[in-house]
């Protein structure tokens, strides 16, 4: 009777904080995610992985990190810088009179590379060629990369840049949906 | 001394004498609110349309909001939620006129108000409560400089409005944030929530009075006194229907009411700058409450006909506000009716909010907001004895079903943790008899009106 008491409470409490304790995103394995400084207050920020379950997934961890460096550097918003090559069209155009966003995740389109089919050499990726995003089975890839450079805001969020990101809002969405790849 | 002499001195002496007494005499003006409304400034064309846009102008350069008012536009909405493929994204905002209704409007307002409450990351989570966990639909904000309300802060930001009698850095972030939300912009307060929740007060659903006092000139008083709050009595109105002049009206000493020193300059009361508790808008019974404003303000200019135009200001939690707007019936009834879109006003409350700033998350938590009242001279008098404000038996059930929504919404935007549909809440409420099953799929006739508890749902995807 004592025993089924004790693990009642034992029980109660673990619910209890399984309840009030917030969202967590697991920690990424050593060289999983990195971030270099690129100028004042802009990063290029990196997510290495072996196994490729989905751009979306892979996207939507890099995004949330993006978010959290924005947090951690004491900023509100970030933007993204496009690496676009020559011949990869033109930035989403500003809209200043047009409906404003806290985030356009459709606008988050960060650049890939990728090994497959036991190949040594990388091959590019870029949302912006018009090219389909993997030629080769996914199942080959034995390693991938996906990169975006931000740059960190203060104060209040210029929401007519479509390029742009409220940091604690992109949090929010993703916190739930995230966790680094392998 | 001559006689004559003497006799002016007296009557010198009295004049002054009495105009010290009827200085220094208590004065008192009452008023109840018969025009309540936020204080967004139309700067469109009334009745004037282009294309699609309604009344653009220069406070929403393409007009109103059109959420949910047309195909396109839902069809883009939907289309950010990743679970739906566009095949169907494409059916929900073109439903065929059969089956559930046979009004084609009711089709798509069922059909548009299922999907539109399930657009979470995955299918178990329903939007109007866990809005953080959909993507931002986006909301057209005010573009315009010019704006009601206070310098909250006491500086002037680049953000800041320049009030129509040139001050400047007035704080009212709630109008740069749903100034151009259809429900609530329109000529001269016809916005269709403006009209419905004044229509509302003036019939009977709350009243709040004012009361002004001083012991000096009324005109100028520089140690005076404003009580404003909820009076039990119902406004009445005169043989045209307006509201009527004069008449007395109690003052409860509730949890809305609030006594603020003022100062009167040439006749125009403005308050010390301290929390405020009164009466928020309502349209519905379960609506009304308390509008706690931090940091809070009451401005009343007397006007020559004896009325006066009131302006009430301060920081407003955005989770009070999100709940008030969104869950007086429920969020997809109230989006798709009034083409307006919750989870497009929660990013825009949250993005645009500047106060009551939260050390523990380094977030604000409340946003600049303004209010006007149109103020109709009454007596305001004290209740016989203390009374608390009546609450009606006909309506606990749904004044229940709003507290229960609201305390899952405001959990699970605080702790991230998605909320099931609580028991009892109007999200689960049937409309036309139709109901919303998971995933955002209208039911007709399943009656009850469902079931699940305020707690945590699968989070992953």
């Amino acid at each position: 009777m004592k025993l089924c008491l004790l693990f009642g409470l034992v029980g109660c409490f673990v619910l209890l904080m399984a309840q009030e304790h917030p969202p967590m995103v697991p920690p990424a394995d050593p060289g999983v995610f990195t971030v270099k400084p690129t100028g004042p207050d802009a990063f290029k920020l990196i997510v290495k992985g072996h196994v490729f379950t989905s751009r979306g997934d892979i996207e939507k961890y890099l995004a949330y990190r993006a978010a959290r460096l924005a947090i951690e550097k004491g900023g509100q918003w970030f933007t993204l810088k496009e690496e676009r090559g020559a011949g990869e069209g033109v930035a989403p155009k500003r809209d200043s009179e047009g409906p404003r966003y806290s985030f356009r995740m459709k606008n988050f389109r960060p650049v890939w590379r990728f090994k497959s089919n036991g190949s040594p050499e990388w091959t590019r990726w870029s949302p912006f060629t018009g090219a389909p995003f993997l030629s080769a089975d996914p199942k080959t890839i034995s390693d991938f990369d996906v990169s975006a450079e931000i740059v960190v805001r203060k104060g209040p969020m210029d929401d007519a840049d479509p390029l742009a990101f409220e940091a604690w809002a992109l949090s929010d969405l993703l916190v739930n949906q995230v966790s680094p790849p392998k | 001394m001559s006689k004559s002499t003497l006799k002016f001195c007296w009557v010198a002496l009295m004049a002054v004498a009495g105009a010290e007494t009827a200085a220094a005499a208590r004065w008192e003006k009452g008023y109840v609110v018969a025009f309540y409304d936020p204080a967004f400034r139309f700067g469109g064309r009334a009745d004037y349309s282009r294309g699609t846009e309604i009344e653009p102008g220069v406070d929403c350069p393409h007009g109103s909001t059109v959420h949910f008012a047309v195909p396109a536009q839902v069809a883009q909405s939907l289309s950010l939620v990743r679970w739906r493929s566009p095949k169907e994204v494409e059916e929900l905002a073109n439903p065929p006129a059969t089956g559930l209704n046979r009004d084609p409007a009711g089709v798509y307002f069922h059909t548009w108000r299922a999907a539109s409450a399930y657009r979470g990351y995955n299918k178990a989570i329903e939007t109007y409560i866990n809005p953080f966990a959909a993507e931002d639909p986006g909301q057209p904000q005010v573009t315009s400089r010019i704006g009601e309300g206070f310098n909250l802060d006491g500086k002037v930001k680049p953000g800041d409005f320049v009030s129509p009698e040139g001050e400047k850095g007035v704080d009212n972030q709630l109008y740069r944030a749903w100034g151009c939300d259809a429900p609530w912009r329109g000529a001269n307060g016809n916005g269709t929530l403006v009209l419905r929740s004044n229509d509302k007060m003036v019939e009977g659903l709350y009243t709040i009075v004012i009361r002004i006092s001083g012991n000096k000139d009324p005109l100028n008083d520089d140690d005076a006194t404003l009580e404003i709050g909820y009076s039990p009595d119902q406004i009445v109105k005169d043989a045209r229907g307006n509201v009527g002049m004069d008449y007395s009206y109690r003052l409860l000493h509730s949890e809305q009411y609030t006594k603020l020193k003022a100062r009167i300059k040439d006749g125009v009361a403005e308050t010390e700058q301290a929390d405020i508790h009164m009466p928020q808008i309502a349209w519905f019974e379960n609506q009304t409450r308390d509008a706690f404003f931090r940091q809070g303000k009451i401005r009343v200019v007397p006007n020559a006909d004896g009325t006066a135009a009131g302006l009430v200001g301060g920081y407003r939690d955005f989770r009070a506000l999100y709940t008030q707007n969104a869950f007086a019936q429920s969020g997809g009834v109230q989006g798709v009716r009034e083409h307006e879109d919750h989870v497009a006003l929660y990013y825009a409350l949250r993005r645009n909010a500047d106060g009551m700033f939260n050390a523990k998350t380094g977030r604000y938590d409340g946003i600049s907001s303004a209010y006007r009242m149109k103020l109709v001279p009454v007596f305001v008098v004290e209740p016989d004895r203390p009374m608390g404000i009546p609450s009606r038996e006909s309506e606990a059930r749904r004044r229940q079903a709003f507290d229960v929504t609201a305390a899952a919404t405001i959990k699970a935007v605080d702790t991230l943790v998605p909320q099931e549909v609580p028991s009892g809440s109007g999200e689960l409420a049937a409309t036309d008899g139709i109901e919303i099953g998971p995933g955002g799929v209208p039911i007709r006739g399943r009656g009850g009106k469902g079931s699940g508890r305020n707690s945590a749902i699968p989070t992953k995807r």
